[in-house]
């Protein structure tokens, strides 16, 4: 390229005194710029195609120990891992349509729909056969089988026509019986010369042939593996009705919740004043200076009632959310925890009210879980937005962790229960690590991008 | 007359028991679940008993109500909830009205009343919260015999499901003992309940009426 450049300034050095040559000048400086960029572009192919043949080793490693275990893992116990499986071709594939996206300048979306923590057979069933395994697995075998294939010949082409070029000053080196042998072989300096010939051939050739190469496998690799189909609409439609049906539970819960707090809390207490205040009447008819004590039981038993009144509507909807905004919420909440708390946030930018109130739970309830089970003696939160770790949509990411005992489990009914729940109704994903001995890490991941 | 609380709710079970002790009830046991009642059961005359109670808070006293009846026939239970449910008290009935109350909490602050009916609960009675006979009321269908009496008579037949004889009707409804009787006739002919067995047609009155 730096050739090339002083090449035409000597060529243009002139050009100031002929009236012909400014014109002559533009076209050099055009064919320049042709050039250049025509090299840079023919290079970042080359370079992509190297990429590619390197990813395409993997993919045919990984193509070979598919097809050699999947029918044995059928009869034993494939549906075990099966699901990791599929995680491993995500994986790849996400990383695959990173590689396109970058040659290419072209997004690819994914959407997937998330594996379930401890699917059932069913569900582990749906996610083999589903359309986007189906499609990502034929992704593989056609990256593992075809891509080493296209990209060896490409980029073996500029090297041969180096080597072609190169043989005039080395053919004579070789034994006689051994000559260099490409196309036909190279005895005489004619043969020699005429492989100059065949090399600036070739070298048109890979001109040409590999930007396109690399132009075609994006395309062809960007139709197998993008969305939208319209059986993944179908698959979509299947989740979304799931996850409806689960946000409909999770509504019914969250309704039996708050009316189980109301009539065992509130209402009780309320009880209690009637109760209390029957009794004072009765003693004021008998022995009125006994009746003070029922009086201020009744007292206190309103006061209560208040309190429960005041648990059960912060419960519904905390009013600080809309004062604050989640961040302000969130740190509200932290600074409260009895165990010293360290808050992250990054830009969350606006986060839909329902996955506010959502985050807000979910915090709450791991924040309580930690104060009340784990011992510890510092807790992190953090909150962020970005992509989550399946797929490449937009993520709200809340991650919980203290460095006390570990050893929580998920009981029915208890807060770990209740943030799968909230979690579910979003479609999201629940990540709960907590062996004995600490720590215990909650990471939930919800989409946002709705 | 011997009387035991099953309420999980502190407050409202040292309540209860300090009311029905200054009534001049003799209270045996004040419990906070469904087993400690059955374990005391054959000690009393009668039980008042909270719908819900651990371990599941749903209806675990309508369970014990009926178990406790199972293994004493017609043992007085005088079912105490924070709201009234008609399913429920469809529950209760099914077997055997006799000596079955049913009412929402807040009536024990009225405490003449709540005893009272508790003691006509004990004698026999069947009692249920005028919550559920109006609830019951605005469910009837144009079909059912129900919805063929009148207002007058529907109130009648409500406060006798509410156990009341006939001079405590005609007392709150401000007329004769005599008129009662008359509404009643109507309404035992409207639910085309036989004439004979005097002394079951009310409570099958009350039943007709809380069965759907």
């Amino acid at each position: 390229m730096v050739r090339t450049t002083v090449f035409l300034m000597v060529l243009a050095a002139p050009s100031k005194v002929d009236l012909a040559i400014p014109t002559a000048w533009a076209l050099l400086r055009q064919t320049e710029w042709m050039i250049t960029t025509r090299l840079r572009r023919w290079w970042r192919a080359l370079a992509y195609l190297a990429l590619e043949l390197l990813a395409s080793i993997i993919s045919m490693g990984l193509f070979m120990v598919g097809a050699v275990l999947t029918p044995l893992l059928l009869f034993s116990g494939g549906w075990l891992i099966a699901p990791r499986a599929v995680a491993v071709l995500r994986w790849w594939t996400t990383k695959a349509r990173l590689r396109v996206a970058r040659y290419s300048g072209v997004p690819l979306a994914a959407e997937y729909i998330p594996i379930p923590k401890n699917p059932s057979f069913e569900e582990r069933l749906r996610l083999v056969f589903s359309r986007t395994t189906g499609r990502d697995s034929l992704w593989l075998v056609a990256h593992g089988l075809l891509v080493p294939i296209i990209t060896l010949l490409c980029i073996g082409l500029p090297l041969s026509a180096l080597n072609s070029l190169l043989i005039p000053s080395y053919w004579y080196l070789l034994p006689p019986d051994q000559p260099v042998s490409s196309l036909y072989p190279v005895t005489s300096w004619d043969g020699a010369a005429w492989m100059v010939l065949v090399g600036v051939g070739y070298a048109a050739v890979s001109w040409w042939l590999i930007p396109a190469a690399a132009m075609g496998l994006t395309w062809i690799q960007a139709r197998i593996l993008a969305l939208p189909s319209k059986s993944s609409l179908v698959e979509r439609v299947t989740a979304l009705t799931a996850s409806r049906a689960a946000a409909l539970d999770a509504h019914a819960a969250e309704l039996r919740r708050i009316e189980r707090d109301l009539h065992d809390g509130a209402q009780n207490r309320l009880v209690g004043v009637v109760m209390m205040l029957g009794l004072a009447e009765r003693t004021l008819e008998k022995n009125p200076e006994d009746a003070l004590p029922h009086v201020r039981r009744a007292q206190q038993a309103a006061t209560e009632a208040l309190a429960g009144l005041r648990t059960a509507v912060h419960d519904i909807h905390p009013p600080i959310l809309d004062e604050l905004g989640l961040e302000g919420a969130l740190s509200a909440l932290t600074g409260r925890s009895a165990i010293p708390c360290l808050l992250t946030l990054t830009e969350l930018h606006r986060v839909p009210a329902a996955l506010e109130s959502a985050s807000y739970f979910i915090i709450a309830e791991a924040l309580t879980n930690a104060n009340k089970y784990s011992a510890a003696t510092e807790v992190t939160v953090a909150v962020s937005r970005g992509q989550g770790s399946s797929g490449s949509t937009d993520k709200l990411l809340i991650s919980v962790e203290d460095n006390g005992r570990g050893g929580a489990f998920e009981r029915p009914g208890g807060g770990l229960a209740g943030i799968r729940r909230r979690t579910a109704a979003f479609e999201g994903v629940v990540e709960f690590d907590s062996p004995a001995g600490g720590p215990t890490t909650v990471r939930v991941e919800l989409p946002c991008g709705w | 007359m011997r009387v035991v609380i099953a309420e999980d709710d502190a407050l409202l079970r040292e309540g209860l028991s300090l009311l029905l002790k200054s009534e001049g009830f003799d209270v045996i046991a004040a419990v906070d679940n469904a087993d400690d009642f059955l374990a005391v059961l054959d000690d009393a005359d009668a039980a008042v008993l909270d719908v819900r109670m651990p371990p599941t808070f749903t209806n675990e006293g309508l369970q014990a109500a009926r178990e406790a009846r199972r293994r004493r026939p017609g043992f007085p239970v005088l079912v105490l909830s924070a709201y009234v449910e008609d399913r429920y008290a469809g529950e209760l009935l099914s077997e055997g009205a006799a000596g079955l109350g049913y009412l929402l909490k807040e009536r024990v602050g009225k405490v003449a009343e709540f005893t009272d009916t508790l003691r006509r609960v004990a004698g026999g009675a069947t009692v249920m919260d005028p919550e559920v006979i109006s609830q019951l009321m605005s469910r009837r269908g144009a079909s059912d015999p129900i919805s063929t009496l009148t207002p007058r008579e529907r109130e009648v037949l409500g406060l006798m499901a509410e156990g009341l004889d006939n001079l405590s009707i005609g007392a709150r409804l401000v007329v004769t003992e005599t008129a009662v009787s008359k509404h009643i006739g109507n309404i035992f002919q409207k639910l085309q309940l036989s004439t004979m067995d005097r002394g079951h047609r009310r409570v099958l009155a009350v039943l007709a009426y809380l069965r759907s």
